[in-house]
Protein backbone atom coordinates (compact mmCIF):
# COMPACT_ATOMS: atom_id res chain seq x y z
CA UNK A 1 0.00 0.00 0.00
CA UNK A 2 1.19 3.55 -0.79
CA UNK A 3 1.56 5.42 2.27
CA UNK A 4 0.00 9.26 2.80
CA UNK A 5 1.75 11.49 4.75
CA UNK A 6 -0.56 13.61 6.98
CA UNK A 7 0.69 17.26 7.59
CA UNK A 8 -1.76 18.78 10.83
CA UNK A 9 -0.61 20.30 14.48
CA UNK A 10 -0.17 18.03 17.73
CA UNK A 11 -0.23 19.68 21.35
CA UNK A 12 0.60 22.61 19.16
CA UNK A 13 3.64 21.78 17.11
CA UNK A 14 3.40 20.98 13.49
CA UNK A 15 4.08 17.22 12.72
CA UNK A 16 4.24 15.55 9.05
CA UNK A 17 3.72 11.60 9.95
CA UNK A 18 4.12 9.03 7.09
CA UNK A 19 1.50 6.73 7.62
CA UNK A 20 -0.25 3.84 5.55
CA UNK A 21 -4.10 5.43 4.37
CA UNK A 22 -6.11 3.00 6.36
CA UNK A 23 -4.42 3.74 9.88
CA UNK A 24 -6.80 5.34 12.46
CA UNK A 25 -5.96 8.39 14.27
CA UNK A 26 -5.99 6.52 17.80
CA UNK A 27 -3.10 4.86 16.12
CA UNK A 28 -1.25 6.98 14.38
CA UNK A 29 -1.25 9.53 17.73
CA UNK A 30 -0.21 6.40 19.59
CA UNK A 31 2.68 4.33 17.52
CA UNK A 32 3.85 7.11 15.63
CA UNK A 33 3.61 10.02 18.09
CA UNK A 34 4.35 7.70 21.08
CA UNK A 35 1.26 9.82 22.54
CA UNK A 36 -0.30 6.79 24.89
CA UNK A 37 -2.27 8.90 26.91
CA UNK A 38 -4.88 8.59 24.33
CA UNK A 39 -6.43 5.14 25.17
CA UNK A 40 -8.34 2.24 22.91
CA UNK A 41 -11.49 1.14 24.70
CA UNK A 42 -13.79 0.31 22.36
CA UNK A 43 -13.12 0.77 19.23
CA UNK A 44 -16.16 1.80 18.38
CA UNK A 45 -16.74 5.21 19.13
CA UNK A 46 -19.13 4.35 22.69
CA UNK A 47 -16.26 4.91 25.21
CA UNK A 48 -14.77 8.19 25.04
CA UNK A 49 -11.56 6.97 25.70
CA UNK A 50 -9.51 7.13 22.81
CA UNK A 51 -11.24 11.24 23.01
CA UNK A 52 -8.78 13.93 21.45
CA UNK A 53 -9.14 18.23 21.13
CA UNK A 54 -9.89 17.86 16.82
CA UNK A 55 -10.19 21.54 15.93
CA UNK A 56 -11.99 22.13 19.39
CA UNK A 57 -14.28 20.06 19.48
CA UNK A 58 -13.91 16.51 21.60
CA UNK A 59 -13.66 13.77 18.96
CA UNK A 60 -13.04 9.83 19.59
CA UNK A 61 -10.09 9.14 17.22
CA UNK A 62 -10.70 4.97 16.90
CA UNK A 63 -13.66 6.69 14.56
CA UNK A 64 -11.35 9.01 12.59
CA UNK A 65 -8.98 8.00 9.48
CA UNK A 66 -5.49 9.87 9.99
CA UNK A 67 -5.92 11.12 6.25
CA UNK A 68 -8.83 13.28 7.54
CA UNK A 69 -6.89 14.79 10.42
CA UNK A 70 -4.87 16.66 6.92
CA UNK A 71 -4.42 20.20 8.32
CA UNK A 72 -6.43 19.63 11.60
CA UNK A 73 -5.25 21.14 15.30
CA UNK A 74 -5.43 18.32 17.75
CA UNK A 75 -4.67 18.59 21.22
CA UNK A 76 -3.90 15.19 23.36
CA UNK A 77 -3.38 15.05 26.96
CA UNK A 78 0.07 15.47 26.94
CA UNK A 79 -0.64 19.22 25.24
CA UNK A 80 -3.24 19.99 28.23
CA UNK A 81 -0.28 20.28 30.69
CA UNK A 82 1.56 23.65 31.59
CA UNK A 83 5.21 23.51 31.25
CA UNK A 84 5.00 19.49 32.97
CA UNK A 85 2.60 20.73 35.65
CA UNK A 86 -1.18 20.25 35.77
CA UNK A 87 -3.42 22.86 34.25
CA UNK A 88 -6.93 23.92 36.19
CA UNK A 89 -8.62 20.97 34.93
CA UNK A 90 -6.30 18.10 35.99
CA UNK A 91 -5.62 19.53 39.14
CA UNK A 92 -9.27 19.89 39.58
CA UNK A 93 -9.67 15.89 38.44
CA UNK A 94 -7.34 15.11 41.01
CA UNK A 95 -8.38 17.52 44.08
CA UNK A 96 -11.85 16.50 43.13
CA UNK A 97 -10.40 12.26 43.51
CA UNK A 98 -12.27 12.09 40.00
CA UNK A 99 -9.99 9.70 39.32
CA UNK A 100 -9.91 5.73 40.20
CA UNK A 101 -8.14 3.20 38.04
CA UNK A 102 -7.84 6.37 35.26
CA UNK A 103 -8.63 5.05 31.82
CA UNK A 104 -11.04 7.03 30.64
CA UNK A 105 -9.15 9.79 33.03
CA UNK A 106 -7.38 10.79 29.42
CA UNK A 107 -10.73 11.53 27.53
CA UNK A 108 -13.11 12.91 30.27
CA UNK A 109 -10.23 15.50 30.94
CA UNK A 110 -10.39 16.76 26.91
CA UNK A 111 -13.89 16.10 26.79
CA UNK A 112 -14.19 18.89 29.71
CA UNK A 113 -11.25 21.10 28.45
CA UNK A 114 -12.86 21.57 25.10
CA UNK A 115 -16.22 21.72 27.10
CA UNK A 116 -14.97 24.95 29.19
CA UNK A 117 -13.05 26.13 26.13
CA UNK A 118 -16.84 27.40 25.02
CA UNK A 119 -19.36 27.64 28.35
CA UNK A 120 -16.53 28.13 30.85
CA UNK A 121 -19.81 28.76 33.20
CA UNK A 122 -21.74 25.47 32.53
CA UNK A 123 -24.68 24.19 35.45
CA UNK A 124 -24.15 20.95 36.22
CA UNK A 125 -26.97 19.38 33.77
CA UNK A 126 -24.57 20.85 31.20
CA UNK A 127 -21.99 19.37 32.53
CA UNK A 128 -23.33 15.66 32.45
CA UNK A 129 -24.44 16.43 29.25
CA UNK A 130 -20.91 17.03 27.66
CA UNK A 131 -19.06 14.41 29.30
CA UNK A 132 -21.99 11.70 28.59
CA UNK A 133 -19.88 10.40 26.02
CA UNK A 134 -17.12 8.97 27.81
CA UNK A 135 -17.54 6.55 29.90
CA UNK A 136 -16.36 5.26 33.57
CA UNK A 137 -16.87 2.36 35.24
CA UNK A 138 -15.57 3.40 38.67
CA UNK A 139 -16.54 6.94 39.66
CA UNK A 140 -20.45 7.00 39.02
CA UNK A 141 -19.21 10.40 37.95
CA UNK A 142 -20.49 12.29 40.68
CA UNK A 143 -16.40 12.88 41.42
CA UNK A 144 -15.99 13.67 37.79
CA UNK A 145 -18.78 16.44 37.12
CA UNK A 146 -17.92 17.97 40.68
CA UNK A 147 -14.25 18.34 39.24
CA UNK A 148 -15.36 20.19 35.83
CA UNK A 149 -17.55 22.42 38.07
CA UNK A 150 -14.77 23.06 40.58
CA UNK A 151 -12.31 23.49 37.27
CA UNK A 152 -14.65 26.21 35.77
CA UNK A 153 -14.96 28.07 39.24
CA UNK A 154 -10.77 27.95 39.38
CA UNK A 155 -10.51 29.17 35.42
CA UNK A 156 -12.97 32.08 36.49
CA UNK A 157 -11.34 33.08 39.46
CA UNK A 158 -13.64 31.98 41.81
CA UNK A 159 -11.44 29.69 44.42
CA UNK B 1 -47.69 8.63 32.92
CA UNK B 2 -44.72 9.21 35.40
CA UNK B 3 -44.71 7.17 38.55
CA UNK B 4 -42.34 7.73 41.77
CA UNK B 5 -41.42 4.89 43.53
CA UNK B 6 -39.12 3.86 46.34
CA UNK B 7 -37.15 0.65 47.67
CA UNK B 8 -35.19 -0.26 50.53
CA UNK B 9 -31.71 -2.92 49.84
CA UNK B 10 -30.08 -4.33 52.79
CA UNK B 11 -26.96 -6.61 52.86
CA UNK B 12 -24.13 -7.50 55.11
CA UNK B 13 -20.97 -8.91 53.34
CA UNK B 14 -18.44 -11.55 54.12
CA UNK B 15 -15.22 -9.82 53.49
CA UNK B 16 -12.40 -12.10 51.96
CA UNK B 17 -12.41 -15.65 50.43
CA UNK B 18 -15.35 -17.78 51.54
CA UNK B 19 -14.45 -20.45 53.99
CA UNK B 20 -10.60 -21.10 52.72
CA UNK B 21 -6.91 -19.84 53.88
CA UNK B 22 -6.11 -16.16 51.70
CA UNK B 23 -3.31 -14.45 52.88
CA UNK B 24 -1.46 -11.51 51.88
CA UNK B 25 1.78 -10.18 52.59
CA UNK B 26 4.01 -6.65 52.72
CA UNK B 27 7.58 -5.61 52.74
CA UNK B 28 8.20 -2.48 54.56
CA UNK B 29 11.86 -0.41 55.18
CA UNK B 30 12.41 2.96 56.59
CA UNK B 31 15.38 4.32 54.89
CA UNK B 32 18.24 6.79 56.47
CA UNK B 33 15.84 10.02 54.47
CA UNK B 34 12.56 8.72 56.78
CA UNK B 35 11.04 7.78 53.51
CA UNK B 36 9.63 4.13 53.02
CA UNK B 37 10.07 1.13 50.79
CA UNK B 38 6.29 -0.38 50.90
CA UNK B 39 5.87 -3.54 48.66
CA UNK B 40 2.86 -5.23 48.31
CA UNK B 41 1.34 -7.96 46.04
CA UNK B 42 -2.33 -6.40 46.25
CA UNK B 43 -3.15 -5.14 42.65
CA UNK B 44 -4.52 -1.54 42.45
CA UNK B 45 -7.15 -1.55 39.62
CA UNK B 46 -8.35 1.74 41.19
CA UNK B 47 -10.11 1.01 44.03
CA UNK B 48 -7.00 2.35 45.78
CA UNK B 49 -5.45 -0.20 47.83
CA UNK B 50 -1.88 1.59 47.05
CA UNK B 51 -2.97 4.66 48.71
CA UNK B 52 -4.67 2.17 51.65
CA UNK B 53 -1.27 0.67 51.97
CA UNK B 54 0.84 4.16 52.47
CA UNK B 55 -1.61 5.31 55.01
CA UNK B 56 -1.86 2.47 56.95
CA UNK B 57 2.38 2.55 56.55
CA UNK B 58 2.15 5.65 57.66
CA UNK B 59 0.09 5.80 60.61
CA UNK B 60 1.92 2.59 61.91
CA UNK B 61 5.12 4.06 61.94
CA UNK B 62 4.43 7.49 62.51
CA UNK B 63 5.43 9.54 59.34
CA UNK B 64 3.30 11.08 57.02
CA UNK B 65 1.60 9.78 53.70
CA UNK B 66 4.07 11.57 51.85
CA UNK B 67 6.67 9.63 52.94
CA UNK B 68 5.60 6.14 51.68
CA UNK B 69 6.26 4.93 48.80
CA UNK B 70 4.55 1.58 47.67
CA UNK B 71 5.54 -0.61 44.77
CA UNK B 72 2.71 -2.69 44.03
CA UNK B 73 1.70 -5.64 42.06
CA UNK B 74 5.32 -6.48 40.53
CA UNK B 75 5.58 -10.38 40.87
CA UNK B 76 9.06 -9.78 40.43
CA UNK B 77 9.92 -8.16 43.82
CA UNK B 78 6.36 -8.15 45.46
CA UNK B 79 5.02 -10.84 48.09
CA UNK B 80 2.23 -12.91 47.61
CA UNK B 81 -0.77 -10.38 47.68
CA UNK B 82 -3.49 -12.87 46.67
CA UNK B 83 -6.42 -11.81 43.81
CA UNK B 84 -8.11 -8.32 44.37
CA UNK B 85 -11.33 -9.63 45.15
CA UNK B 86 -13.36 -10.37 47.69
CA UNK B 87 -13.21 -6.95 48.66
CA UNK B 88 -10.18 -8.11 50.71
CA UNK B 89 -7.18 -6.09 49.86
CA UNK B 90 -7.54 -3.39 52.54
CA UNK B 91 -8.41 -5.85 55.21
CA UNK B 92 -5.83 -8.49 54.47
CA UNK B 93 -2.90 -6.62 52.87
CA UNK B 94 -4.19 -3.68 55.13
CA UNK B 95 -3.11 -5.73 57.81
CA UNK B 96 -0.17 -7.52 56.63
CA UNK B 97 1.27 -3.87 55.66
CA UNK B 98 0.81 -3.17 59.37
CA UNK B 99 2.69 -6.46 60.69
CA UNK B 100 5.66 -5.78 58.62
CA UNK B 101 5.89 -2.31 59.71
CA UNK B 102 5.75 -3.06 63.53
CA UNK B 103 8.60 -5.23 62.60
CA UNK B 104 10.35 -2.24 61.55
CA UNK B 105 9.51 -0.73 64.28
CA UNK B 106 11.58 -3.22 66.53
CA UNK B 107 14.99 -1.55 66.17
CA UNK B 108 13.19 1.49 65.94
CA UNK B 109 11.88 1.43 69.20
CA UNK B 110 14.89 -0.18 70.66
CA UNK B 111 17.04 2.65 69.40
CA UNK B 112 14.34 5.48 70.29
CA UNK B 113 14.15 4.08 74.09
CA UNK B 114 18.08 4.26 74.44
CA UNK B 115 18.31 7.33 72.89
CA UNK B 116 15.24 9.13 74.96
CA UNK B 117 15.51 6.86 77.92
CA UNK B 118 12.60 5.92 77.76
CA UNK B 119 10.71 2.08 78.34
CA UNK B 120 9.48 0.97 74.70
CA UNK B 121 5.84 0.46 75.78
CA UNK B 122 6.10 4.34 77.04
CA UNK B 123 7.27 5.47 73.36
CA UNK B 124 4.36 7.67 70.98
CA UNK B 125 5.50 7.84 67.43
CA UNK B 126 3.23 10.01 65.61
CA UNK B 127 3.82 12.61 62.78
CA UNK B 128 7.23 12.46 62.03
CA UNK B 129 7.98 12.48 66.00
CA UNK B 130 8.66 10.13 68.92
CA UNK B 131 8.18 11.29 72.60
CA UNK B 132 7.23 10.07 75.88
CA UNK B 133 3.20 9.53 76.68
CA UNK B 134 4.97 10.27 80.37
CA UNK B 135 6.45 13.52 79.20
CA UNK B 136 6.11 14.74 75.95
CA UNK B 137 8.70 17.28 76.36
CA UNK B 138 11.23 13.92 76.35
CA UNK B 139 11.05 13.75 72.45
CA UNK B 140 12.87 13.52 68.52
CA UNK B 141 11.99 13.91 65.61
CA UNK B 142 12.32 10.96 62.80
CA UNK B 143 15.61 11.91 60.77
CA UNK B 144 17.14 12.02 64.39
CA UNK B 145 16.16 8.76 65.44
CA UNK B 146 17.32 7.19 61.60
CA UNK B 147 20.49 8.93 62.59
CA UNK B 148 21.07 7.39 65.59
CA UNK B 149 20.01 4.28 63.63
CA UNK B 150 22.67 4.59 61.22
CA UNK B 151 25.22 5.20 64.07
CA UNK B 152 24.67 1.81 65.39
CA UNK B 153 24.82 0.47 62.48
CA UNK B 154 20.44 -0.82 62.31
CA UNK B 155 18.36 -0.97 59.69
CA UNK B 156 14.35 -0.62 60.27
CA UNK B 157 13.21 -3.39 58.19
CA UNK B 158 9.96 -5.68 58.60
CA UNK B 159 8.23 -8.46 56.70
CA UNK B 160 4.41 -9.35 57.63
CA UNK B 161 1.39 -11.17 56.07
CA UNK B 162 -1.71 -11.68 57.54
CA UNK B 163 -4.08 -14.44 56.77
CA UNK B 164 -8.45 -14.61 58.11
CA UNK B 165 -9.19 -16.30 60.60
CA UNK B 166 -11.54 -18.67 59.02
CA UNK B 167 -12.17 -22.39 58.51
CA UNK B 168 -13.23 -25.07 56.17
CA UNK B 169 -16.20 -25.27 55.90
CA UNK B 170 -18.59 -28.22 56.46
CA UNK B 171 -19.45 -30.63 53.38
CA UNK B 172 -21.88 -31.71 54.86
CA UNK B 173 -24.03 -28.89 56.16
CA UNK B 174 -21.83 -26.07 55.15
CA UNK B 175 -20.93 -25.37 59.19
CA UNK B 176 -17.74 -23.56 60.04
CA UNK B 177 -16.59 -19.89 60.04
CA UNK B 178 -16.73 -18.85 56.63
CA UNK B 179 -15.06 -15.19 57.10
CA UNK B 180 -12.89 -13.12 59.98
CA UNK B 181 -15.61 -10.10 59.56
CA UNK B 182 -18.54 -8.22 57.60
CA UNK B 183 -19.63 -5.43 56.18
CA UNK B 184 -23.27 -4.30 56.44
CA UNK B 185 -24.73 -1.59 54.23
CA UNK B 186 -28.18 0.01 53.16
CA UNK B 187 -29.28 1.87 50.21
CA UNK B 188 -32.72 3.92 49.98
CA UNK B 189 -33.14 4.45 46.47
CA UNK B 190 -35.28 6.68 44.38
CA UNK B 191 -37.31 6.38 40.76
CA UNK B 192 -39.21 7.74 38.24
CA UNK B 193 -40.85 5.09 36.13
CA UNK B 194 -42.95 6.20 32.60
CA UNK B 195 -45.63 3.83 32.11
CA UNK B 196 -45.82 4.85 28.45
CA UNK B 197 -42.24 4.42 27.99
CA UNK B 198 -40.99 1.88 30.36
CA UNK B 199 -38.35 4.42 30.85
CA UNK B 200 -36.63 4.41 34.11
CA UNK B 201 -35.17 7.52 35.48
CA UNK B 202 -32.75 7.22 38.62
CA UNK B 203 -33.53 9.97 41.04
CA UNK B 204 -31.40 9.66 44.32
CA UNK B 205 -29.72 6.95 46.44
CA UNK B 206 -28.81 7.26 49.91
CA UNK B 207 -26.29 4.04 50.88
CA UNK B 208 -25.07 3.82 54.09
CA UNK B 209 -22.01 1.34 54.46
CA UNK B 210 -20.35 0.23 57.47
CA UNK B 211 -16.75 0.22 56.61
CA UNK B 212 -15.17 -0.06 59.85
CA UNK B 213 -12.49 2.85 60.36
CA UNK B 214 -12.52 4.17 56.98
CA UNK B 215 -9.48 4.32 55.32
CA UNK B 216 -9.60 7.64 53.12
CA UNK B 217 -12.98 9.03 52.97
CA UNK B 218 -13.04 10.43 49.21
CA UNK B 219 -11.84 7.10 48.54
CA UNK B 220 -15.22 4.92 49.82
CA UNK B 221 -17.51 7.49 48.68
CA UNK B 222 -15.92 7.35 45.14
CA UNK B 223 -16.42 3.18 45.51
CA UNK B 224 -20.13 3.74 46.93
CA UNK B 225 -21.17 6.32 43.90
CA UNK B 226 -19.12 3.75 41.44
CA UNK B 227 -20.71 0.78 42.86
CA UNK B 228 -24.26 2.14 43.11
CA UNK B 229 -23.64 3.20 39.12
CA UNK B 230 -23.08 -0.58 38.74
CA UNK B 231 -26.19 -2.25 41.04
CA UNK B 232 -28.74 0.47 39.38
CA UNK B 233 -27.21 -0.33 35.53
CA UNK B 234 -27.54 -4.09 36.45
CA UNK B 235 -31.07 -3.53 36.94
CA UNK B 236 -31.92 -1.14 34.32
CA UNK B 237 -29.69 -1.70 31.52
CA UNK B 238 -26.94 -4.34 31.48
CA UNK B 239 -27.40 -7.94 30.53
CA UNK B 240 -24.91 -10.41 28.94
CA UNK B 241 -26.38 -11.74 26.09
CA UNK B 242 -25.04 -16.06 25.85
CA UNK B 243 -26.01 -17.95 22.91
CA UNK B 244 -27.97 -20.49 24.68
CA UNK B 245 -25.99 -23.29 21.70
CA UNK B 246 -22.26 -21.75 21.53
CA UNK B 247 -22.52 -20.25 25.04
CA UNK B 248 -20.33 -17.27 23.63
CA UNK B 249 -21.58 -13.83 24.87
CA UNK B 250 -23.64 -12.38 21.89
CA UNK B 251 -23.13 -8.40 23.32
CA UNK B 252 -19.52 -8.41 24.38
CA UNK B 253 -19.43 -4.43 23.22
CA UNK B 254 -20.29 -1.27 24.91
CA UNK B 255 -22.85 -0.30 22.14
CA UNK B 256 -24.75 -3.33 23.36
CA UNK B 257 -23.95 -4.04 26.74
CA UNK B 258 -25.48 -0.67 27.99
CA UNK B 259 -23.65 0.63 31.42
CA UNK B 260 -24.81 4.00 32.95
CA UNK B 261 -23.27 7.05 31.24
CA UNK B 262 -23.14 10.49 33.66
CA UNK B 263 -26.72 11.75 32.52
CA UNK B 264 -28.35 8.27 33.83
CA UNK B 265 -26.93 8.00 37.60
CA UNK B 266 -28.80 9.00 40.44
CA UNK B 267 -27.47 11.29 42.38
CA UNK B 268 -25.92 9.38 45.09
CA UNK B 269 -25.79 10.49 49.04
CA UNK B 270 -22.70 8.08 50.18
CA UNK B 271 -23.00 8.17 54.28
CA UNK B 272 -19.45 6.24 55.62
CA UNK B 273 -20.48 4.54 58.90
CA UNK B 274 -17.91 3.89 61.04
CA UNK B 275 -17.68 1.25 63.67
CA UNK B 276 -15.08 -0.03 65.84
CA UNK B 277 -13.27 -2.57 67.44
CA UNK B 278 -12.78 -5.06 63.98
CA UNK B 279 -10.30 -7.33 62.56
CA UNK B 280 -9.07 -5.23 59.77
CA UNK B 281 -5.81 -2.38 60.19
CA UNK B 282 -6.98 0.15 62.34
CA UNK B 283 -10.58 -1.43 62.01
CA UNK B 284 -11.31 -0.89 58.53
CA UNK B 285 -13.52 -3.46 56.46
CA UNK B 286 -14.37 -3.66 52.62
CA UNK B 287 -16.21 -1.88 50.67
CA UNK B 288 -15.71 -3.12 47.00
CA UNK B 289 -18.41 -5.33 46.31
CA UNK B 290 -20.83 -3.79 49.52
CA UNK B 291 -20.73 -0.98 47.79
CA UNK B 292 -22.94 -2.00 44.75
CA UNK B 293 -24.65 -4.96 46.17
CA UNK B 294 -27.51 -3.21 48.16
CA UNK B 295 -28.27 -1.15 45.27
CA UNK B 296 -29.86 -4.08 43.12
CA UNK B 297 -32.68 -4.96 45.52
CA UNK B 298 -33.36 -0.86 45.81
CA UNK B 299 -33.65 -0.59 42.36
CA UNK B 300 -36.05 -3.53 42.25
CA UNK B 301 -38.48 -2.42 44.86
CA UNK B 302 -38.37 0.93 44.07
CA UNK B 303 -39.80 -0.06 40.81
CA UNK B 304 -42.07 -2.51 42.29
CA UNK B 305 -43.50 0.62 44.33
CA UNK B 306 -44.01 2.75 41.56
CA UNK B 307 -45.89 0.77 39.55
CA UNK B 308 -46.83 -2.24 41.48
CA UNK B 309 -45.34 -4.87 40.02
CA UNK B 310 -43.68 -7.50 41.17
CA UNK B 311 -40.49 -8.00 39.70
CA UNK B 312 -37.84 -10.10 42.07
CA UNK B 313 -34.86 -10.85 39.09
CA UNK B 314 -32.39 -8.79 37.03
CA UNK B 315 -32.54 -7.10 34.22
CA UNK B 316 -35.97 -5.41 33.80
CA UNK B 317 -36.04 -3.97 30.56
CA UNK B 318 -38.83 -1.28 29.48
CA UNK B 319 -40.97 -3.74 27.90
CA UNK B 320 -40.98 -6.00 30.82
CA UNK B 321 -42.22 -2.57 32.73
CA UNK B 322 -44.86 -1.80 29.89
CA UNK B 323 -45.86 -5.48 30.13
CA UNK B 324 -46.02 -5.62 34.11
CA UNK B 325 -47.72 -1.95 34.01
CA UNK B 326 -50.42 -3.51 31.52
CA UNK B 327 -50.99 -6.28 33.55
CA UNK B 328 -51.56 -4.11 36.96
CA UNK B 329 -53.62 -2.25 35.05
CA UNK B 330 -55.90 -5.43 33.86
CA UNK B 331 -56.19 -6.58 37.35
CA UNK B 332 -57.29 -3.62 39.10
CA UNK B 333 -59.89 -2.61 36.09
Amino acid sequence: MNKITVHCTVNHKPVAVEIDPNKRLLDMLREDLNLTSVKEGCSEGECGACTVIFNGEPVTSCCVLAGQAEGADIITLEGVSVDGKPDVVQQAFMDAGAVQCGFCTPGMILTAEALLAKNPAPTEEEVKQAMSGNLCRCTGYAKIVEAVLLAAERARGGV
Amino acid sequence: MKRRGTGVGCMFYGVGNTGLPNPAAAFVQVLPDTSVHVTVGAADIGQGSSTMAASVAAETLGLNYEDIHVVWADTMYAPEGGATSASRQTFITGNAVKNACQTAMGELKRTASEELNVPEEDLVFRKREIYSNKDASVRMTYPELMAAMGKKGRLAVGAGYYNPKTTYLSPVDMSGVPYELYSYATCILEVEVDTDTGEVSLLKAVSAHDVGTPIGIKLVEGQIEGGTAMGTGFVISEKIDVDPKTLAIKNPTLSKYIIETSMDVPVVYPIVVSSEGEAGPFGAKGVGEPALIPSIPATIAAINDAIGSSFTSTPIFPADIVKAWKEQQKTQG
